[in-house]
Protein backbone atom coordinates (compact mmCIF):
# COMPACT_ATOMS: atom_id res chain seq x y z
CA UNK A 1 0.00 0.00 0.00
CA UNK A 2 2.86 2.36 0.82
CA UNK A 3 4.51 1.60 -2.47
CA UNK A 4 1.26 2.04 -4.37
CA UNK A 5 0.56 5.37 -2.70
CA UNK A 6 3.97 6.69 -3.67
CA UNK A 7 3.40 5.56 -7.25
CA UNK A 8 0.28 7.71 -7.32
CA UNK A 9 1.79 10.70 -5.55
CA UNK A 10 5.08 10.50 -7.44
CA UNK A 11 6.93 10.85 -4.16
CA UNK A 12 10.30 9.30 -3.47
CA UNK A 13 10.46 7.27 -0.30
CA UNK A 14 12.90 5.07 1.57
CA UNK A 15 11.66 1.66 2.73
CA UNK A 16 13.98 2.17 5.68
CA UNK A 17 11.20 4.39 7.05
CA UNK A 18 9.38 1.15 7.87
CA UNK A 19 12.34 -0.91 9.01
CA UNK A 20 13.76 1.97 11.03
CA UNK A 21 16.93 2.22 8.98
CA UNK A 22 16.15 5.55 7.35
CA UNK A 23 18.20 8.39 8.81
CA UNK A 24 15.58 11.06 8.14
CA UNK A 25 11.86 11.02 7.38
CA UNK A 26 12.33 8.63 4.44
CA UNK A 27 10.52 11.05 2.13
CA UNK A 28 7.39 11.05 4.28
CA UNK A 29 6.39 14.14 6.26
CA UNK A 30 6.85 13.38 9.94
CA UNK A 31 8.19 9.95 9.02
CA UNK A 32 10.54 9.59 11.98
CA UNK A 33 7.82 10.60 14.43
CA UNK A 34 5.21 8.34 12.85
CA UNK A 35 7.60 5.41 12.77
CA UNK A 36 8.55 5.96 16.40
CA UNK A 37 4.95 6.38 17.51
CA UNK A 38 3.84 3.17 15.76
CA UNK A 39 6.75 1.34 17.34
CA UNK A 40 6.19 2.71 20.85
CA UNK A 41 2.48 1.85 20.77
CA UNK A 42 3.18 -1.67 19.51
CA UNK A 43 5.92 -2.32 22.06
CA UNK A 44 3.81 -0.91 24.89
CA UNK A 45 6.36 1.77 25.77
CA UNK A 46 4.07 4.20 27.59
CA UNK A 47 6.65 6.94 28.21
CA UNK A 48 7.85 7.03 24.60
CA UNK A 49 4.27 6.82 23.32
CA UNK A 50 3.41 9.90 25.36
CA UNK A 51 6.42 11.87 24.16
CA UNK A 52 5.80 11.04 20.52
CA UNK A 53 2.06 11.65 20.84
CA UNK A 54 2.78 15.22 21.91
CA UNK A 55 5.49 15.63 19.28
CA UNK A 56 3.17 14.38 16.54
CA UNK A 57 0.37 16.69 17.62
CA UNK A 58 2.82 19.61 17.57
CA UNK A 59 4.32 18.73 14.19
CA UNK A 60 1.32 17.41 12.21
CA UNK A 61 -1.66 18.51 14.30
CA UNK A 62 -3.92 16.82 16.81
CA UNK A 63 -6.22 15.26 14.20
CA UNK A 64 -3.20 13.71 12.49
CA UNK A 65 -2.00 12.25 15.77
CA UNK A 66 -5.46 10.80 16.42
CA UNK A 67 -5.52 9.22 12.98
CA UNK A 68 -2.03 7.79 13.46
CA UNK A 69 -3.19 6.26 16.75
CA UNK A 70 -6.31 4.88 15.06
CA UNK A 71 -4.33 3.29 12.22
CA UNK A 72 -1.83 1.75 14.62
CA UNK A 73 -4.81 0.34 16.54
CA UNK A 74 -6.49 -0.98 13.39
CA UNK A 75 -3.39 -2.92 12.41
CA UNK A 76 -3.20 -4.57 15.82
CA UNK A 77 -6.47 -6.14 14.72
CA UNK A 78 -5.67 -6.74 11.04
CA UNK A 79 -2.48 -8.67 11.70
CA UNK A 80 -4.33 -11.00 14.04
CA UNK A 81 -7.31 -11.78 11.87
CA UNK A 82 -5.14 -12.56 8.87
CA UNK A 83 -2.45 -14.44 10.80
CA UNK A 84 -5.10 -16.63 12.42
CA UNK A 85 -6.51 -17.81 9.09
CA UNK A 86 -3.26 -18.78 7.40
CA UNK A 87 -4.29 -17.41 4.04
CA UNK A 88 -1.61 -17.84 1.37
CA UNK A 89 0.89 -15.00 1.37
CA UNK A 90 0.82 -14.90 -2.42
CA UNK A 91 -2.51 -13.10 -2.36
CA UNK A 92 -1.36 -10.28 -0.10
CA UNK A 93 -1.54 -6.69 -1.40
CA UNK A 94 -3.28 -7.88 -4.54
CA UNK A 95 -0.31 -10.08 -5.37
CA UNK A 96 1.93 -7.04 -5.92
CA UNK A 97 4.55 -7.96 -3.34
CA UNK A 98 7.75 -8.64 -5.28
CA UNK A 99 10.75 -10.61 -4.10
CA UNK A 100 12.79 -7.39 -4.00
CA UNK A 101 10.17 -5.69 -1.86
CA UNK A 102 10.04 -8.64 0.55
CA UNK A 103 13.81 -8.64 0.86
CA UNK A 104 14.01 -4.89 1.47
CA UNK A 105 11.50 -5.13 4.29
CA UNK A 106 13.00 -8.29 5.73
CA UNK A 107 9.71 -10.15 5.30
CA UNK A 108 11.45 -13.37 4.28
CA UNK A 109 13.02 -13.49 7.74
CA UNK A 110 9.61 -13.60 9.42
CA UNK A 111 8.41 -16.89 10.91
CA UNK A 112 5.24 -16.83 8.85
CA UNK A 113 7.08 -16.32 5.57
CA UNK A 114 7.04 -20.06 4.97
CA UNK A 115 3.27 -20.13 5.75
CA UNK A 116 3.81 -23.18 8.04
CA UNK B 1 -13.99 3.07 32.91
CA UNK B 2 -17.66 2.36 32.25
CA UNK B 3 -19.16 2.91 28.81
CA UNK B 4 -17.46 4.22 25.68
CA UNK B 5 -16.82 7.89 26.27
CA UNK B 6 -13.86 10.19 25.71
CA UNK B 7 -13.09 12.81 28.30
CA UNK B 8 -9.58 13.64 27.13
CA UNK B 9 -7.40 16.61 26.26
CA UNK B 10 -7.65 15.40 22.63
CA UNK B 11 -10.64 15.68 20.35
CA UNK B 12 -11.47 12.17 19.15
CA UNK B 13 -13.62 12.24 16.05
CA UNK B 14 -17.20 11.22 16.77
CA UNK B 15 -17.24 8.56 14.04
CA UNK B 16 -14.45 6.73 15.87
CA UNK B 17 -16.31 6.89 19.16
CA UNK B 18 -19.50 5.65 17.50
CA UNK B 19 -17.64 2.73 15.89
CA UNK B 20 -16.16 1.72 19.23
CA UNK B 21 -19.58 1.93 20.92
CA UNK B 22 -21.04 -0.30 18.22
CA UNK B 23 -18.19 -2.79 18.59
CA UNK B 24 -18.69 -3.01 22.35
CA UNK B 25 -22.42 -3.53 21.90
CA UNK B 26 -21.79 -6.24 19.34
CA UNK B 27 -19.31 -8.02 21.62
CA UNK B 28 -21.98 -8.11 24.33
CA UNK B 29 -24.75 -9.45 22.09
CA UNK B 30 -25.18 -13.06 20.97
CA UNK B 31 -23.14 -13.72 17.86
CA UNK B 32 -23.52 -16.41 15.24
CA UNK B 33 -21.95 -19.21 17.30
CA UNK B 34 -21.24 -17.83 20.77
CA UNK B 35 -23.71 -16.34 23.21
CA UNK B 36 -23.09 -12.96 24.81
CA UNK B 37 -21.56 -14.41 27.95
CA UNK B 38 -18.97 -16.40 26.02
CA UNK B 39 -18.23 -13.46 23.73
CA UNK B 40 -17.55 -11.16 26.67
CA UNK B 41 -15.48 -13.93 28.27
CA UNK B 42 -13.42 -14.06 25.06
CA UNK B 43 -12.87 -10.32 25.27
CA UNK B 44 -11.79 -10.70 28.88
CA UNK B 45 -9.35 -13.43 27.89
CA UNK B 46 -7.65 -11.03 25.47
CA UNK B 47 -6.83 -8.80 28.41
CA UNK B 48 -5.87 -11.70 30.66
CA UNK B 49 -3.41 -12.87 27.99
CA UNK B 50 -1.34 -9.74 28.41
CA UNK B 51 -0.59 -10.72 32.00
CA UNK B 52 -0.29 -14.46 31.36
CA UNK B 53 2.95 -15.99 32.67
CA UNK B 54 2.82 -18.88 30.16
CA UNK B 55 2.36 -16.49 27.23
CA UNK B 56 5.28 -14.38 28.45
CA UNK B 57 7.52 -17.43 28.69
CA UNK B 58 6.48 -18.67 25.25
CA UNK B 59 7.01 -15.26 23.70
CA UNK B 60 10.60 -15.27 24.89
CA UNK B 61 11.27 -18.85 23.76
CA UNK B 62 12.95 -19.66 20.47
CA UNK B 63 9.87 -21.74 19.66
CA UNK B 64 6.57 -21.18 21.45
CA UNK B 65 5.81 -24.88 20.96
CA UNK B 66 8.69 -25.88 23.23
CA UNK B 67 7.00 -24.51 26.34
CA UNK B 68 4.13 -26.40 27.91
CA UNK B 69 1.80 -25.19 30.64
CA UNK B 70 -1.66 -23.82 31.31
CA UNK B 71 -3.12 -20.41 30.73
CA UNK B 72 -5.29 -18.64 33.24
CA UNK B 73 -8.78 -20.19 33.07
CA UNK B 74 -11.31 -18.36 30.92
CA UNK B 75 -14.64 -19.00 32.64
CA UNK B 76 -17.02 -20.62 30.14
CA UNK B 77 -14.31 -20.88 27.53
CA UNK B 78 -12.63 -24.21 26.86
CA UNK B 79 -8.88 -24.64 27.29
CA UNK B 80 -8.47 -24.71 23.50
CA UNK B 81 -10.46 -21.48 23.12
CA UNK B 82 -8.26 -19.83 25.75
CA UNK B 83 -5.15 -21.08 23.92
CA UNK B 84 -6.50 -19.58 20.68
CA UNK B 85 -7.13 -16.22 22.31
CA UNK B 86 -3.89 -16.04 24.27
CA UNK B 87 -1.60 -17.07 21.42
CA UNK B 88 -3.35 -14.80 18.95
CA UNK B 89 -3.14 -11.89 21.36
CA UNK B 90 0.46 -12.27 22.45
CA UNK B 91 2.33 -13.97 19.59
CA UNK B 92 0.36 -13.74 16.33
CA UNK B 93 3.42 -13.82 14.08
CA UNK B 94 4.34 -17.38 15.08
CA UNK B 95 1.11 -19.26 14.54
CA UNK B 96 1.14 -22.29 12.27
CA UNK B 97 -1.20 -24.56 10.36
CA UNK B 98 -0.57 -27.44 12.78
CA UNK B 99 -1.34 -25.17 15.72
CA UNK B 100 -4.65 -24.11 14.15
CA UNK B 101 -5.47 -27.74 13.36
CA UNK B 102 -4.78 -28.59 17.00
CA UNK B 103 -7.26 -25.97 18.17
CA UNK B 104 -9.92 -27.40 15.85
CA UNK B 105 -9.10 -30.99 16.83
CA UNK B 106 -9.54 -30.03 20.49
CA UNK B 107 -13.19 -29.31 19.80
CA UNK B 108 -13.34 -25.66 18.73
CA UNK B 109 -15.55 -25.47 15.67
CA UNK B 110 -14.34 -23.52 12.66
CA UNK B 111 -17.22 -21.12 13.18
CA UNK B 112 -16.39 -20.48 16.85
CA UNK B 113 -12.71 -20.13 15.88
CA UNK B 114 -13.55 -17.39 13.39
CA UNK B 115 -15.95 -15.63 15.73
CA UNK B 116 -13.37 -15.60 18.51
CA UNK B 117 -10.70 -14.28 16.15
CA UNK B 118 -13.03 -11.42 15.27
CA UNK B 119 -13.55 -10.59 18.95
CA UNK B 120 -9.80 -10.64 19.57
CA UNK B 121 -9.38 -8.25 16.66
CA UNK B 122 -12.02 -5.83 17.95
CA UNK B 123 -10.68 -5.75 21.49
CA UNK B 124 -7.15 -5.22 20.19
CA UNK B 125 -8.27 -2.24 18.09
CA UNK B 126 -10.14 -0.49 20.89
CA UNK B 127 -7.60 -1.24 23.63
CA UNK B 128 -4.65 -0.24 21.46
CA UNK B 129 -6.28 3.05 20.51
CA UNK B 130 -6.83 3.82 24.19
CA UNK B 131 -3.24 2.89 24.99
CA UNK B 132 -1.96 5.09 22.16
CA UNK B 133 -3.74 8.03 23.75
CA UNK B 134 -2.47 7.17 27.24
CA UNK B 135 -5.96 6.29 28.45
CA UNK B 136 -7.14 3.35 30.58
CA UNK B 137 -9.03 0.48 29.00
CA UNK B 138 -12.80 0.66 28.87
CA UNK B 139 -14.69 -1.77 31.09
CA UNK B 140 -15.98 -4.70 29.10
CA UNK B 141 -19.72 -4.62 28.39
CA UNK B 142 -22.25 -6.73 30.26
CA UNK B 143 -23.39 -9.75 28.22
CA UNK B 144 -26.78 -9.56 26.52
CA UNK B 145 -28.94 -12.68 26.79
CA UNK B 146 -30.07 -14.53 23.69
CA UNK B 147 -29.26 -17.40 21.39
CA UNK B 148 -26.63 -17.33 18.63
CA UNK B 149 -27.97 -17.26 15.07
CA UNK B 150 -26.02 -20.36 14.02
CA UNK B 151 -25.27 -18.91 10.56
CA UNK B 152 -22.34 -20.27 8.57
CA UNK B 153 -21.77 -18.95 5.06
CA UNK B 154 -22.91 -21.85 2.86
CA UNK B 155 -20.35 -21.09 0.18
CA UNK B 156 -17.38 -21.30 2.56
CA UNK B 157 -14.78 -23.89 1.60
CA UNK B 158 -11.39 -24.97 2.90
CA UNK B 159 -9.27 -23.71 0.02
CA UNK B 160 -5.59 -23.26 0.87
CA UNK B 161 -5.98 -21.33 4.11
CA UNK B 162 -6.12 -22.98 7.55
CA UNK B 163 -9.85 -22.39 7.86
CA UNK B 164 -12.77 -22.16 5.47
CA UNK B 165 -13.26 -18.91 3.60
CA UNK B 166 -15.81 -17.57 1.16
CA UNK B 167 -14.46 -16.72 -2.27
CA UNK B 168 -16.23 -13.77 -3.93
CA UNK B 169 -17.96 -16.04 -6.47
CA UNK B 170 -19.39 -18.17 -3.63
CA UNK B 171 -21.21 -15.39 -1.77
CA UNK B 172 -24.97 -16.01 -1.53
CA UNK B 173 -27.77 -13.60 -0.70
CA UNK B 174 -28.20 -14.83 2.86
CA UNK B 175 -24.57 -13.88 3.62
CA UNK B 176 -25.44 -10.20 3.29
CA UNK B 177 -22.81 -7.75 2.09
CA UNK B 178 -19.40 -9.43 2.27
CA UNK B 179 -17.10 -7.89 -0.31
CA UNK B 180 -16.68 -4.67 -2.20
CA UNK B 181 -14.19 -4.32 -5.01
CA UNK B 182 -11.33 -6.06 -3.23
CA UNK B 183 -11.14 -9.48 -1.58
CA UNK B 184 -7.57 -9.77 -0.36
CA UNK B 185 -6.59 -12.41 2.24
CA UNK B 186 -7.28 -10.04 5.12
CA UNK B 187 -10.71 -9.10 3.73
CA UNK B 188 -11.67 -12.77 3.36
CA UNK B 189 -10.27 -13.83 6.73
CA UNK B 190 -13.53 -13.88 8.72
CA UNK B 191 -15.93 -14.53 5.84
CA UNK B 192 -16.98 -17.96 7.13
CA UNK B 193 -19.07 -16.09 9.72
CA UNK B 194 -20.38 -13.00 7.91
CA UNK B 195 -21.63 -11.36 11.14
CA UNK B 196 -18.15 -11.58 12.62
CA UNK B 197 -16.61 -10.23 9.45
CA UNK B 198 -18.90 -7.21 9.33
CA UNK B 199 -18.54 -6.49 13.07
CA UNK B 200 -14.77 -6.43 12.80
CA UNK B 201 -14.61 -4.45 9.57
CA UNK B 202 -17.10 -1.80 10.64
CA UNK B 203 -14.72 -1.01 13.49
CA UNK B 204 -11.48 -1.41 11.57
CA UNK B 205 -12.49 0.67 8.58
CA UNK B 206 -13.35 3.60 10.81
CA UNK B 207 -9.87 3.42 12.32
CA UNK B 208 -8.06 2.82 9.03
CA UNK B 209 -9.96 3.51 5.83
CA UNK B 210 -13.47 2.92 4.48
CA UNK B 211 -13.52 0.11 1.92
CA UNK B 212 -14.43 2.61 -0.78
CA UNK B 213 -11.12 4.43 -0.18
CA UNK B 214 -8.91 1.36 0.06
CA UNK B 215 -7.56 1.56 -3.47
CA UNK B 216 -7.55 5.34 -3.62
CA UNK B 217 -3.91 6.03 -2.87
CA UNK B 218 -4.45 9.77 -3.02
CA UNK B 219 -7.32 9.69 -0.54
CA UNK B 220 -7.75 12.69 1.71
CA UNK B 221 -10.28 11.06 4.02
CA UNK B 222 -7.93 11.18 7.01
CA UNK B 223 -5.81 13.93 8.54
CA UNK B 224 -2.63 12.20 7.39
CA UNK B 225 -1.92 11.28 3.78
CA UNK B 226 -1.79 7.75 2.45
CA UNK B 227 2.00 7.48 2.64
CA UNK B 228 1.93 8.50 6.29
CA UNK B 229 -0.87 6.05 6.96
CA UNK B 230 0.94 3.17 5.32
CA UNK B 231 4.14 3.98 7.17
CA UNK B 232 2.30 3.52 10.48
CA UNK B 233 0.56 0.40 9.16
CA UNK B 234 3.78 -1.04 7.80
CA UNK B 235 5.73 -0.50 11.00
CA UNK B 236 3.03 -2.09 13.16
CA UNK B 237 2.79 -5.05 10.77
CA UNK B 238 6.56 -5.50 10.63
CA UNK B 239 6.85 -5.51 14.43
CA UNK B 240 4.20 -8.21 14.50
CA UNK B 241 6.15 -10.16 11.85
CA UNK B 242 3.03 -10.11 9.73
CA UNK B 243 3.88 -11.29 6.23
CA UNK B 244 0.76 -9.88 4.61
Amino acid sequence: MLRASTEVSGAEFDLGAITGEAAEDGGIAGGVLLHGFAEAVTLGDEARTGELRDALADRLGEAAMIDAAAIAAAFHGFVRIVDATGAPVAGAAGGRVTAEFREALGIDEFYGACNP
Amino acid sequence: MSGIDYDTPYRVRETLVAAQRLAWRRIAEPGAWLDGERRVAAAGAVRAARGCALCRERKQALSPFAIEGEHQAGGRLSAAEVELIHRLTTDPGRLSRSWAEGILAAGVSEEAYVEIVGIVGMVMVVDTFRRALGLPEFDLPAPVAGAPSGYRAPGARRHDAWISLVQPDDVVESDGALYGAAASPVVKALSLVPEAKRAYWDLAEEHYLPGSEMTDYATGVRAIDRMQMELVAGRVSALHQCVY
